[in-house]
């Protein structure tokens, strides 16, 4: 486990910056005087507290699986993949969010992409090509994903048009339960 | 005749004094007790003659031949390129730079958020500018059938117009003519010709 580099690090907040607008929050000091830091651990970056990452300093590096919430993955040509579990910190800031109706929250749970007809309502003035964070009507996250088309071209789109792509949705943990942590 | 020399702490000349470890398994095994050794008769120094006097063959051994620098020499440097990549900078620490503190931290993040700031600005505008053209092309081609209509309607009503004329002065025939062949001319369907038929003659 190490703290990242810079140019990790660049290419961690760019990918971030897709989907929140407030990336300061992030690494805020807490109230107890702690604050989160980014590690890496097997290739995967995880957002935990200081103190936290400083006790998991006694573990080695093959024992310790995971600490924190792990954002995402470095791949090995330095770009970096978001995982679902990184959808609670991305949703709290979102800058665009697509919120689906009852009958669209299925298909994308189980892996499509959203269609016009599902979306219940969306962020004004989103451009196309910019991330998004899904979610029901209940406010609950679901996923994420890249937005299709701008929202003014978006609304003379036929019903069975896709607006969202779908990124990684919280279907995910049960797909890919063996690979999401390890491997 | 040699002396001898006791050293009371034996732990401290054979290391830790602990019986398995390194220390004591390291090293010469003399319990403390050093004996001096003798001094043997001198054996002549191999550098020295026989009059005490260093030899000059010697001397030409020893001494070390100097080696220049192309800078001290002077001599000018090679044309050479080296790529950026290739050159290492003197003095700075090898491998992994870590950003651990807040402040750099921040800084990073500034630099990616107003890249990404700006990035995103100029695609709303891009979006907002194709739009627009989207919306004035749309506008035009609205402008264009309502035109197209209105002519229509117009020849429609001159044509009517044409009809009611002639139908006060001539007969209908002439009249029925004249709107075919207007309507010909304005692009409506054109008059079928029959189809051919075949019968077979009665038996």
């Amino acid at each position: 486990m190490r703290p990242l580099t810079e140019p990790e690090t660049k290419v961690v907040f760019d990918k971030l910056a897709n989907y929140m607008t407030d990336l300061k929050s992030l690494i805020a000091p807490l109230d107890d005087g702690d604050r989160y830091v980014f590690r890496l651990n097997h290739s995967r970056v995880y957002y935990v507290r200081l103190s936290i990452a400083n006790m998991a300093t006694s573990i080695s590096r093959d024992a310790l699986l995971s600490l924190g919430t792990c954002l995402g993955k470095l791949t090995k040509t330095g770009k970096f993949r978001l995982h679902i579990t990184a959808l609670p910190i991305l949703a709290e800031h979102a800058r665009y969010k697509i919120w689906v109706k009852e009958n669209g929250a299925q298909p994308f749970l189980y892996g499509s992409n959203v269609a016009k007809a599902h979306v219940g309502r969306w962020s004004d003035d989103c451009p196309e090509h910019s991330g998004c964070v899904v979610l029901s009507m209940a406010d609950i996250p679901l996923g994420f994903g890249v937005t299709a088309r701008s929202t003014a071209e978006a609304r003379r789109l036929d019903p069975t048009g896709i607006v969202c792509f779908r990124q990684s949705d919280c279907g995910e943990y049960l797909r890919d339960e063996d690979t999401l942590f390890a491997g | 005749m040699g002396t001898t020399r006791t050293i009371k702490n034996k732990h401290a000349a054979n290391g830790s004094g602990i019986k398995g470890s390194k220390a004591s398994k390291n090293g010469p095994q003399h319990d403390g007790v050093i004996k001096a050794k003798k001094n043997g008769p001198k054996t002549p120094q191999p550098g020295r003659g026989i009059n005490g006097r260093p030899n000059i063959a010697d001397i030409l051994k020893k001494r070390k031949k100097r080696v220049y620098t192309e800078k001290e020499l002077g001599i000018p440097e090679l044309n050479k390129i080296t790529p950026v990549g290739v050159t290492k900078p003197k003095g700075k620490k090898k491998g992994k730079v870590f950003v651990d503190d807040r402040e750099s931290m921040t800084t990073i993040l500034a630099l990616v958020q107003a890249e990404k700031e700006g990035q995103i600005e100029s695609k709303m505008i891009k979006a907002r500018q194709m739009e627009e053209i989207r919306e004035a092309r749309r506008a035009e081609a609205e402008a264009k059938e309502a035109e197209r209509k209105a002519q229509f309607d117009e020849t429609k009503e001159s044509l009517r117009k044409k009809r009611k004329k002639k139908h006060g002065k001539g007969g209908e025939d002439e009249d029925i003519n004249g709107f075919k062949a207007s309507l010909a001319a304005e692009g409506t369907k054109a008059a079928k010709p029959k189809k051919k038929r075949v019968s077979f003659a009665p038996e």
